[in-house]
């Protein structure tokens, strides 16, 4: 049993802080890159011998924009090259791009689960990070996708542009007034970084690197300082633990069993297809991925060729940075049978120096981050990246 | 038959940093129809092969060329001279075995602090000086302002200074012409055992230790065996010859020529700048006057970045100082830096220059720790030791009296600019001796100052408090006692030792404060909260605090790509590894130089 991604890279308009791949909904590639989709399904799907689906996701981009004929062309496409009785099945929505219709077009392909891209309540934030919906949006959304069933996880992000703690504390409880299952909860991160974030400009005519960069330095001047981007995050603990949300993931809070169970495949790094853009893959202990641009993609699909390898994959070191983030953290003895036992001296290692620093939480065989140390991941991360 | 040496003229050219001496060179060597100096060079750089074949590496640092001058053809030998006042003394040796010098003054600059100390050098060893105006070509300059210079500071009559152009050529043939009349033809007593002054030498690897060399008396032949009167080494010569720019052995050197001779040793160390070469089989009575061994003045602690490297850090000082006898080093350790080298320089260039060569060349990643003078200490027991660490200064309950070198600086400085230099050199310790005016628009200022405060920032300051118009020149004048202590850097309440520094103690605040505070800036925030503190024998005068780093985290999720955090974690850890673990603490190199850049307020 495996998991699937798939990337619907389209939207109304980018949004200058985002790093994956994505491309104008209006796009003339638009149908090519849909049967590109198609045809990279139905492929693997053979070439991996019709595996059993546990979870899928459609992230993006804005999975919410696709027409319900073309989420109805994936679903045929999906359910003839797999075997397709996911428990969890996820897709990425704008608050501002849901109507009835898509709704139910992605029921019928089996979605159980609505990730809104909410990022906040408050007009002035939504303007600052150049998001194209409006706060009032998000409520009808919300109902929108509990009436047809769905769980629903609200993805916000802190330490904008002119944040105030009074706003971002008026966040936390608009979020927690819809009920959500599931919140994600993202620091605006701002790096950009041309080898790893240029392939996915190109498929923006005319809003080019310089916007982008220039946006991004205007953006780092005004956001809150990383001490209280902090006291955001630890605000952000509190307020959404006493709300009964559990702190599972760095990033991540979820009502008891509402955890995603598609993401915790990543975590644990477990096996996954990804297709589309920018997708990555992580297969029988191979890590691959699919160029970012869409002429990129498309010409490798239509040439047949398959994933690109990642370099510098290394499976063991992988497995204990992931562990790492959830707070169930990393199984040392379960770590040892899998990579062996130089592998588990080289994390032991490699942790050791934080003990008694209050970083490291030890209960039994596992070791997980400190509430504390979450926020400072990186740093432990770091000595975990061989020489 | 006339007195061959009748026809050989040897001499240097010497000028001020940037005043256009590789350019004239350069033109000399191609009206004379030899190569330009820079096409020997990319020759060195470009062909190994080359470098094989001609069995000596070819290092022009004496250039045999043939001249004519009203029908007689004259052996013309130009020998090159290092251009910073850290190599004063090579300087010194080159000019001892020239007869005379062709001093050349940028007509935009005017004289400066280098064309004067080149110039008394010149003057001091009895060489015929021919003063030239160079860079002529320039639009608006004053040449009757540099006339006034030369007039003025060095006694030049308007009518002997030459007008030169090292860009177009002009006036070249006239320096030659003048260099034949005016520099006399070497003299020396050709039937005396040999006496060879050694003016340059580096090694190479098939021949050994070559030996660049001007013939005072006598003359050495193939097939001699050789002997070195200051280190009273001896062997047989493997080859001679002179530079026309390439090697050409041949079988004799006569009294005042000049060429080299590869020696076959194994060091540069056993054949040093200043020495005598003699015949072995009939050696000199007394050597040349004038030889003292290399004597560094600047201390630095050489570490690698990590200490895997040492093996490599040690290896490549080795090979480097098998060209550079001035170079010396010697194994210590550090609390906080591990395993490296305490190297001794002749100055401040002289260490950038190491520094640079083992980073570039040899492909090591090294700390260098603050630079150091040499001390002298002198204990309650009477006895003086010479102290070039500042962690090994003695407790300071036991020490009598601390004396650290002082030197002779010139400065020269447009009017204009005098009174923020003299802040400076006042900020510095400096003791002003003397004032005087070069010409009606620049001052000499002459002070007595600290080599220590001399090496810390002085000469940037100098330059950007002047607008880069002042020139500076420097000499040992002699040791001092001074109130000196030793100022500790504590960092999460360990000495960093290698961030010691002996200071002024009525200073000691101000540079404690100074440092804290640049540290603080320098050392990035660690997970947990780092104190800084700089301490005098165990009493904290300064502190601040690194605070604890709060957020560091790829907090987003992209879809299961692992890749790109690992490529920024990856970048992290980079640079990581520049840094240096003291303690649990990551401190940067930067850090470590930070000592060098402090400014007090």
């Amino acid at each position: 049993m495996i998991s699937l991604y798939v990337h619907i890279p389209f939207c109304a308009s980018r949004c200058p802080y985002c790093d994956f791949a994505t491309a104008p909904a209006t796009s003339p590639l638009r149908a090519r890159y849909l049967a590109a989709l198609r045809a990279e399904l139905e492929r693997e799907g053979a070439a991996l011998g019709r595996p059993r689906i546990g979870t899928a996701f459609f992230g993006g981009g804005t999975p919410s924009l696709l027409e319900p004929d073309e989420i109805a062309a994936l679903a045929m496409t999906i359910r003839s090259s797999f075997d397709f009785a996911p428990d969890e099945v996820t897709f990425e929505a704008n608050p501002a791009t849901l109507d009835r219709a898509r709704l139910e077009a992605w029921c019928a392909l089996g979605a159980t689960r609505i990730s809104l891209g909410a990022q906040s309540f408050s007009a002035r934030a939504l303007t600052a990070l150049g998001r194209t919906h409006r706060p009032e949006d998000i409520a009808p959304a919300v109902a929108a996708a509990r009436s047809v069933g769905l769980a629903v996880n609200l993805d916000l992000i802190f330490g904008r542009p002119g944040e105030t703690e009074a706003e971002w504390r008026a966040d936390l409880d608009a979020a927690i007034a819809q009920a959500p299952e599931h919140v994600s909860a993202y620091p605006l991160e701002l790096e950009l970084d041309p080898s790893l974030e240029w392939e996915a400009v190109t498929n923006w005519p005319g809003g080019g690197w310089p916007t982008l960069e220039r946006w991004r330095s205007n953006a780092t001047v005004a956001r809150p300082d990383d001490d209280a981007v902090a006291d955001r995050y630890a605000l952000t603990g509190t307020v959404l633990e006493a709300a009964g949300y559990a702190h599972y993931e760095i990033a991540n809070w979820a009502r008891p069993g509402q955890e995603c169970r598609h993401n915790l495949v990543y975590w644990r790094n477990g096996e996954w297809l990804g297709v589309g853009g920018g997708a990555h893959s992580h297969l029988a202990g191979v890590r691959s991925h699919q160029p970012a641009g869409l002429l990129a993609y498309i010409a490798r699909i239509e040439g047949g060729e398959g994933r690109i390898p990642d370099p510098g994959a290394d499976p063991a070191v992988d497995t204990a940075i992931l562990a790492l983030r959830l707070s169930e953290g990393l199984d040392l003895d379960a770590y040892a049978l899998r990579f062996g036992s130089t592998a588990r001296a080289r994390v032991d290692a490699a942790l050791a120096p934080l003990d008694g620093m209050g970083m490291l939480e030890r209960r039994g065989p596992s070791v997980a981050l400190s509430e504390r140390a979450r926020f400072v991941a990186s740093e432990v991360f770091v000595r975990l990246i061989p020489d | 038959m006339p007195d061959p040496r009748q026809r050989i003229r040897n001499f240097s050219v010497i000028a001020h940093v940037d005043h256009g001496k590789t350019t004239l060179s350069d033109r000399i060597l191609e009206l004379t129809g030899t190569v330009s100096l820079r096409e020997m060079r990319d020759q060195l750089l470009d062909s190994m092969d080359l470098e094989r074949e001609k069995g000596i590496t070819i290092k022009a640092r004496a250039v045999r060329m043939s001249w004519t001058k009203d029908g007689d053809s004259y052996e013309l030998n130009l020998i090159d001279t290092p251009g910073h006042v850290d190599f004063n003394y090579e300087v010194s040796r080159s000019l001892a075995a020239c007869e005379g010098a062709v001093l050349l003054v940028d007509a935009s600059q005017g004289i400066e602090a280098q064309t004067l100390a080149n110039a008394y050098l010149a003057v001091e060893q009895g060489l015929e000086v021919v003063a030239v105006i160079n860079k002529v070509d320039l639009p608006s300059i004053d040449i009757g302002l540099v006339r006034e210079d030369l007039r003025t500071t060095l006694g030049f009559k308007d009518e002997e200074v030459l007008l030169a152009s090292g860009k177009t050529g002009l006036g070249v043939a006239e320096i030659l012409n003048a260099v034949v009349e005016r520099v006399p033809p070497p003299s020396g007593d050709p039937d005396a055992p040999l006496r060879a002054l050694i003016f340059d030498s580096h090694y190479d690897q098939y021949k050994g230790v070559v030996a660049h060399v001007r013939i005072i008396d006598g003359s050495v032949a193939h097939g001699d065996r050789i002997l070195l009167m200051a280190t009273a080494k001896e062997s047989e010569l493997l080859e001679l010859g002179v530079f026309a720019p390439d090697a050409v052995p041949i079988q004799r050197l006569a009294t005042g020529e000049v060429g080299y001779v590869a020696t076959g040793l194994k060091a540069v160390a056993d054949c040093r700048v200043g020495d005598t070469l003699t015949l072995a089989t009939r050696p000199a009575a007394a050597p040349l006057p004038g030889y003292r061994p290399a004597k560094p003045m600047v201390f630095a602690g050489f570490y690698p970045t990590s200490s895997e490297d040492y093996p490599a850090l040690r290896d490549a000082l080795e090979k480097l100082s098998l060209n550079d006898a001035s170079l010396v080093y010697e194994p210590e350790s550090s609390q906080a830096l591990g395993f490296g080298f305490r190297a001794g320089f002749l100055g401040l260039l002289h260490m950038d220059i190491v520094q640079e060569r083992l980073e570039r060349e040899y492909d090591v990643d090294l700390i260098a720790t603050s630079p150091s003078v040499e001390y002298r200490v002198i204990t309650h027991g009477e006895t003086e030791i010479a102290i070039d660490n500042p962690a090994h200064l003695p407790d300071p309950g036991t020490i009598t009296e601390v004396k650290e070198p002082w030197m002779k600086v010139t400065i020269i400085v447009p009017q204009h600019y005098v009174g923020p230099i003299m802040d400076l050199a006042q900020n510095k310790r400096g003791v002003l001796m003397d004032m005087s005016y070069v010409d009606p628009t620049r001052a000499m200022l002459t002070y007595d100052m600290p080599l220590a405060e001399v090496i810390v920032d002085f000469y940037d300051q100098l330059k950007s408090r002047s607008q880069g118009y002042a020139s500076l020149d420097y000499e040992l004048r002699e040791y001092r006692a001074a109130d000196l202590v030793r100022l500790d850097i504590l960092v999460a309440s360990t000495v960093v030792d290698a961030l010691s520094m002996i200071v002024h103690r009525e200073r000691a605040m101000g540079i404690g404060r100074a440092l804290t505070a640049k540290l603080r800036e320098l050392i990035p925030r660690q997970m947990f909260d780092v104190p800084i503190q700089a301490a005098i024998g165990g009493k904290v005068i300064a502190r601040e605090t690194v605070k604890a780093t709060r957020k560091d985290v790829l907090a987003k999720c992209y879809g299961g790509d692992i890749t790109r955090k690992k490529k920024l974690l990856e970048k992290q850890k980079k640079g990581k590894k520049r840094m240096k673990m003291v303690g649990a603490v990551e401190i940067p190199q930067e850090a470590f130089l930070a000592v060098l850049r402090i400014k007090e307020d």
